[in-house]
């Protein structure tokens, strides 16, 4: 379906912004019709950039008025699909909302736009000492009204907790036009806290339009160590025996053999090439009580057969977190698209289901490198593969369930930090029983009673009791 | 223009892309529009919607190609090595061969007839004295009237002069000389015989003009001799005639091919150090795009200068200044749009002179009332207190 200049809907979305900002040829609605995940082909209505809180209600209520779902997008960074349009709804790009609204040094706090990027965000409040924690390996692109959405993790979640943790309030515009605060950019909430019920939400019950973020004090000393392994086993086993001890890193990533070779050869961060595994380590905190847990996780490290290298300086520091945080992009090099998993499994069974891993994806003739947060159990396998070999998604989506399936068994979840969006949708009954999903359906459309905000996501349909289902399978060609 | 037509770019390039957008913020026409279609992601997925999805390129799909700068930040960004360079060429090559009509085909053509560029120019500076032309907000400089005369001192080394900047920025060239000549080198030029490199033709997707200025630009600069360019736009251009022409000649040539710093800092010791009187100056280094993101070759600059004055970097991760050769004349709101975040970049440096390597930068930032120096400028300068 096309949308001409003389549509109705475009002709009301122009009313509410101006006509440049209301973008609705082939082209344009075809360009926004994937995020980052693997999920092509779907089918945007128009699109619209708001810059305030007041022109998201004015597309939110022309959308109404057509019966339009509406699809909230940011940097379009999204693993799972959860911006993936279905069935061309409005889709509200918060782009050019990337202001900060203000910083309160005092209080730890600032107000931000959702459409600012997450690294800008530490950037502007680097004067201050104070940085936004979660630190998605996207985090130099991704949007803070995304990291909300999907509630976001990152490596140095592990100490300081996920996004949720760090948003005390969002302001959020219903399906109903309304704009609402939930939670106290204090930090304290009376009755139930539905901010924390939004975060996570993936777009599900309105749009946010403005974040209360906690900022988190710049550590005094930091320091990175670089572990490498013979074995997984061993480098699982020295994440385990580092937690066991009591030390809470703020950050273990673990890379394997695979990922190691191709990080290397883009960013040369001096990784080793003939280890199996390499974990790398950083603790923070007072000088003091760095240097102490450092020298033990060197020892914990070389009783398990690991060698340990601690980066010099800052330079070297930022070298080794390049090399992990582009992680996810160099594999084009050997493949030129990739499927990336997120599960979790529990510390103590890393090793087993990484051995698993490795044999679902020899089974299922692919190859597969693994790049995760160790420290809990955040599992990221990338399965690589060329899209024009004939055949090859079906078996990709077969290794996928596998690994999903082995998760499962272990006593993980389904997902650690990508959210469900419209790849794991179909999943969920692995997950919750049909209470649990009736439960969480109800919760949504408590916020978004005739579920059209970000339609066909999360919630398998059929488990919603509700009588709109617009949505009750993913259309043909969304699946690569 | 709304017609199916094959864009002619490799396959595996296109196929590239993964779409993890790690390109998206170091693009400097989506960090200040936010918009998917003007972003490398959303680029080429434009493209693969023609090329491989058979979509009419239509209006929509020329503004997504035509507001890129073609600065190629893009590119070391990337983890996966996308060569989005060689697919914008592809594609705006695709463009002329499907009959766009194009002014700047025919303007493009006067900056390879040297004598006819440079009588032009002195109408335009004429004109521009007498308030004819509205300099500024064409992103015109004030071009001199007259143009000192550059002689040959040696034949140890070329330095390539180029079309506009040998006609409008000639003392630039005559700083450069003369620092390259306090370096020990005799340095030749190449006169008449070549003018421009064919960088503003390759942009435009004029694939025939590029191959015959680089024809003509190789047999001007022949020999063995290094050549040494200090525009960086040129430079890059230059070092990938090799890729362009496919040619073991012009291969061979594009590895004489140096940036003038380049060739300064592994010459650094023949350079005097900086005397006593030199006045101490805080300089702010921009990067121009085609020597930072194309050549990578922006350290020396730095290395270079930082001996006869204060350096600052400027800390916005080498993002383009919106000049890019013939796009702030083409997209003069974009690009003064890119514009700002430079100038609060230099705002917060402190630095009282940026240096900048290329002709359309200088110009560019000029024309918002900063104080651009060529680098070798303010070399010569610091050279001539002790001279």
């Amino acid at each position: 379906m096309g949308f001409s200049r003389a549509d109705p809907l475009v002709k009301d979305l122009r009313r509410v912004l101006s006509s440049d900002r209301v973008r609705a040829a082939p082209l344009e609605r075809s360009i926004m019709g994937r995020d980052a995940s693997i999920f092509e082909g779907g089918q945007a209505g128009p699109v619209c950039f708001p810059i305030s809180t007041e022109e998201v209600q004015g597309c939110v209520d022309a959308a109404r008025r057509h019966g339009r779902a509406v699809v909230p997008r940011g940097a379009g960074t999204g693993l799972a699909g959860g911006a993936v349009p279905l069935e061309e709804p409005v889709v509200v790009v918060t782009t050019k909302m990337n202001r900060l609204l203000s910083v309160d040094a005092d209080r730890r706090m600032a107000w931000v736009q959702p459409g600012m990027i997450n690294l800008d965000l530490s950037r502007a409040t680097a004067p201050y000492g104070l940085h936004f924690a979660p630190d998605p390996s996207s985090q130099q692109v991704c949007s803070l009204g995304g990291n909300v959405g999907t509630n976001a993790g990152g490596p140095h979640c592990l100490a300081h907790g996920v996004t949720s943790a760090h948003v005390l309030a969002v302001e959020v515009v219903l399906m109903s036009g309304e704009a609402v605060v939930l939670g106290d950019p204090d930090g304290w909430t009376p009755g139930l806290d539905l901010r924390g019920a939004y975060v996570g939400s993936e777009g599900m019950m309105g749009v946010t339009t403005a974040i209360a973020v906690r900022l988190t004090p710049d550590p005094p000393a930091v320091q990175t160590l670089l572990l490498a392994f013979d074995s997984v086993d061993a480098a699982a086993q020295t994440v385990s025996a580092v937690i066991a001890d009591g030390i809470v890193p703020s950050a273990i990533e673990m890379m394997d053999k695979n990922i190691i070779w191709a990080v290397e050869n883009f960013v040369g961060a001096g990784f080793p090439l003939d280890a199996a595994a390499v974990v790398i380590v950083e603790v923070d905190g007072l000088p003091g009580g760095v240097a102490e847990e450092a020298d033990r996780v060197a020892e914990l490290a070389v009783e398990r057969g690991g060698s340990v290298r601690r980066a010099a300086d800052d330079e070297e520091r930022a070298l080794l977190w390049k090399g992990r945080k582009s992680a996810f992009g160099a594999i084009a090099q050997i493949k030129p698209n990739y499927y990336l998993h997120d599960t979790v499994v529990p510390r103590t069974r890393l090793a087993e289901v990484m051995n698993q891993v490795y044999e679902i994806v020899e089974e299922h003739n692919l190859q597969v490198m693994n790049v995760f947060h160790a420290g809990d159990g955040n599992l990221h396998p990338l399965l690589l593969y060329d899209r024009r070999e004939p055949g090859v998604m079906d078996r990709v989506h077969a290794a996928g369930s596998a690994i999903i399936e082995a998760s499962l068994a272990v006593g993980g979840v389904l997902s650690g930090e990508h959210g469900i969006g419209i790849e794991k949708r179909d999943f969920m009954p692995l997950m919750f029983t049909e209470a649990d999903l009736d439960a969480q359906g109800r919760l949504r459309r408590a916020f978004d009673p005739n579920e059209m905000a970000n339609p066909g996501k999360v919630l398998p349909t059929g488990a919603s009791c509700a009588d709109v289902n617009a949505l009750d399978k993913v259309p043909e060609g969304v699946w690569g | 223009m709304s017609a199916k037509i094959s864009l002619g770019i490799d396959p595996e390039e296109l196929a590239s892309c993964v779409a993890c957008g790690l390109c998206l913020p170091h693009c400097p026409t989506f960090r200040v529009t936010g918009e998917e279609w003007a972003s490398p992601r959303g680029r080429i997925s434009a493209m693969r919607q023609v090329q491989d999805h058979g979509m009419a390129v239509d209006q929509a799909f020329l503004e997504s190609m035509d507001t890129c700068v073609q600065c190629r930040g893009c590119e070391p960004a990337c983890p996966s090595g996308v060569l989005f360079g060689s697919m914008m060429e592809a594609t705006q090559a695709a463009l002329v061969r499907n009959r766009r009509v194009d002014w700047r085909r025919w303007g493009f053509r006067i900056l390879g007839h040297r004598r006819l560029l440079h009588f032009l120019s002195r109408v335009l500076a004429v004109a521009q004295r007498l308030r004819l032309v509205p300099s500024k907000r064409l992103g015109l400089p004030l071009i001199p009237l007259a143009q000192e005369t550059l002689r040959a001192s040696g034949e140890d080394v070329w330095l390539f002069t180029g079309c506009v900047m040998d006609a409008w920025q000639r003392s630039t060239h005559a700083a450069v000389k003369r620092v390259v000549e306090m370096a020990g080198a005799g340095v030749a030029l190449p006169g008449a015989g070549a003018g421009c490199c064919g960088a503003l033709a390759l942009h435009a997707g004029l694939e025939s003009q590029t191959r015959a200025l680089a024809a003509r630009t190789m047999k001007a600069l022949g020999g063995s001799a290094p050549v040494l360019v200090d525009s960086a736009g040129c430079g890059a251009v230059l070092k990938e005639y090799g890729r362009l022409l496919g040619t073991p000649e012009a291969e061979a040539f594009s590895e004489r091919v140096q940036d003038v710093h380049e060739w300064l800092a592994a010459n650094a010791d023949q350079l005097p150090s900086a005397g006593q009187r030199t006045p101490d100056v805080t300089v702010a280094i921009h990067d121009p795009c085609h020597l930072r993101h194309v050549q990578r070759v922006h350290q020396p600059v730095a290395e270079v200068l930082s001996r006869y004055a204060t350096v600052v970097m400027l800390n916005d991760d080498g993002l383009c200044c919106g000049a890019g050769g013939a796009y702030a004349a083409m997209q003069p709101e974009l690009a003064a749009s890119i514009r700002v975040r430079k100038l609060e970049a230099i705002e917060r440096s402190g630095a009282e002179v940026v240096a900048s390597a290329n002709p359309g930068c200088t110009i560019h930032l000029a024309n918002a009332g900063v104080t651009v120096r060529h680098p070798l400028e303010i070399v010569d300068e610091a050279l001539e207190y002790d001279r």
